[in-house]
């Protein structure tokens, strides 16, 4: 908490440096990105607030983020569509690929404008897929949208694990949302994952209707689960060893199988 | 596709925001079926979108001035049968148009323009095709016969 709020305070200050003295912006960017990017080791939840995009902030500070994580984008809506030269090819190159292997070299700040790279190159990808689509053409290279998603789907598997390695480090547990294992009123064991809520339990009516606990007059029922499961289990092997017996008698050349 | 689910905090009111780090949100511009006005453009949206969600999006990512988002939900068509006769759903999705700020417009640029297809001098697209004209040609029949039958006549 503490380092967030300590990038927030240094944020609006860039804010008002910016405001009262009209620094170029520039040279401000920079010293935001600085700032911003010292902090970022720290960070390991998906939900701190010190996010490298900007989300619901105005467009105002836009340009001091904007050279932070997300690529540089000069063409606008432009980007939506391929490069001009690869319009009506039959087929376009392109890449392998990115492996686990290689983005485990690269460094946080890497891996999150990569993720941004990906995600326009997918846009693009669909944008043209609707197109071929519509126009009832085939899509030049299908191939590659399955290549950018491959690409993000490990991507996120190698961020996962940072974080997994993280947490385990500070707090030592390794999930990243935590729980419990809990009864429920029928006497089942399962993973309860904690969540937030507005109001504490024990206002909490919807909360408190839940029951995780079970009564003491179920036990003779699960007792009675319990006997059922193994009966069935009984009966199966039981079959299985009759029938093979069976067998036996009628070939008695027969291989037994393992199973 | 995402592989963490991720759970966003509760809301809480004042600074700072919730803020999405890698955004596993997908969007498709598409041609405008009905005709839009030049500064109108069509995307298909995930359904969870909404429309402050796209304007940051564009504004953040694309860096595109955005005026208005309007938006709305098309139903995926529900009359295909399959072999079995069951309804197949075709998925619904969200649509957003999207006006942009500042004077800017848009037009759908032709993605799939007409190209020459001659391939180049001595490659091997040039003597396939060479071949195919070649086999072509044999195979036609005799024109002094005026298309009767080879098996017909002495």
């Amino acid at each position: 908490m503490a380092a967030s709020s300590s990038a927030g305070r240094v944020l609006t200050l860039c804010k008002q440096f910016q405001n009262v003295f009209r620094i170029s912006s520039a040279i401000n960017t920079k010293h935001c990105t600085a700032t911003l990017t010292r902090c970022q080791p720290h960070l390991y939840r998906e939900t701190s607030p010190l996010a490298a995009l900007s989300w619901c902030s105005p467009v105002s500070a836009v340009s001091q983020c904007r050279a932070l994580h997300t690529t540089v984008s000069r063409r606008g809506l432009d980007e939506f569509f391929d490069l001009p030269e690869n319009w009506g090819e039959n087929n376009v190159k392109s890449g392998a690929p990115w492996t686990a292997k290689q983005l485990r070299t690269k460094s946080n700040e890497d891996l999150h404008k990569l993720w941004y790279v990906l995600l326009k190159e997918k846009n693009m990808l669909l944008s043209l897929e609707q197109e071929s689509r519509r126009q009832r053409l085939q899509m030049p290279s299908p191939e590659r949208l399955k290549k950018v998603s491959r690409s993000m789907f490990r991507l996120e598997t190698v961020v996962k694990e940072r974080e997994t390695a993280l947490r385990l480090l500070q707090t030592g547990q390794e999930k990243g949302r935590p729980g419990a294992w809990r009864r429920n009123i029928f006497g089942y064991a399962y993973w309860y994952r904690y969540k937030e809520y507005a109001i504490p339990w024990y206002m909490n009516k919807r909360y408190k209707r839940k029951r995780f606990f079970t009564p003491k007059f179920v036990q003779p029922h699960i007792r009675l689960r319990l006997e059922k499961h193994l009966r069935g289990k009984a009966r199966d092997a039981s079959l299985q060893r009759g029938s093979r017996s069976k067998l036996k008698e009628k070939f008695p050349q027969m291989k037994v199988s393992a199973s | 596709m995402p592989v963490t689910r991720v759970l966003y905090p509760l809301y809480q009111l004042g600074n700072p925001q919730l803020r999405i780090f890698r955004p596993n949100w997908f969007l498709t511009l598409v041609r405008p079926g009905k005709e839009q006005p030049p500064d109108t453009v069509q995307f298909r949206t995930p359904m969870e979108m909404t429309k402050c969600d796209i304007k940051n999006y564009l504004e953040n990512i694309y860096n595109v001035p955005v005026g208005a988002v309007r938006t709305r939900i098309q139903f995926g068509s529900n009359k295909k049968r399959n072999h079995r006769n069951q309804k197949i759903k075709q998925p619904d999705y969200k649509v957003a148009y999207v006006q942009l700020a500042q004077g800017q417009t848009f037009s759908f640029p032709d993605v799939f323009p007409e190209k020459d297809k001659t391939p180049e001098e001595g490659s091997m697209e040039e003597m396939e095709q060479k071949f195919m004209e070649d086999e072509k040609q044999r195979q036609k029949l005799d024109p002094r016969r005026g298309g009767v039958t080879e098996w017909f006549g002495l």
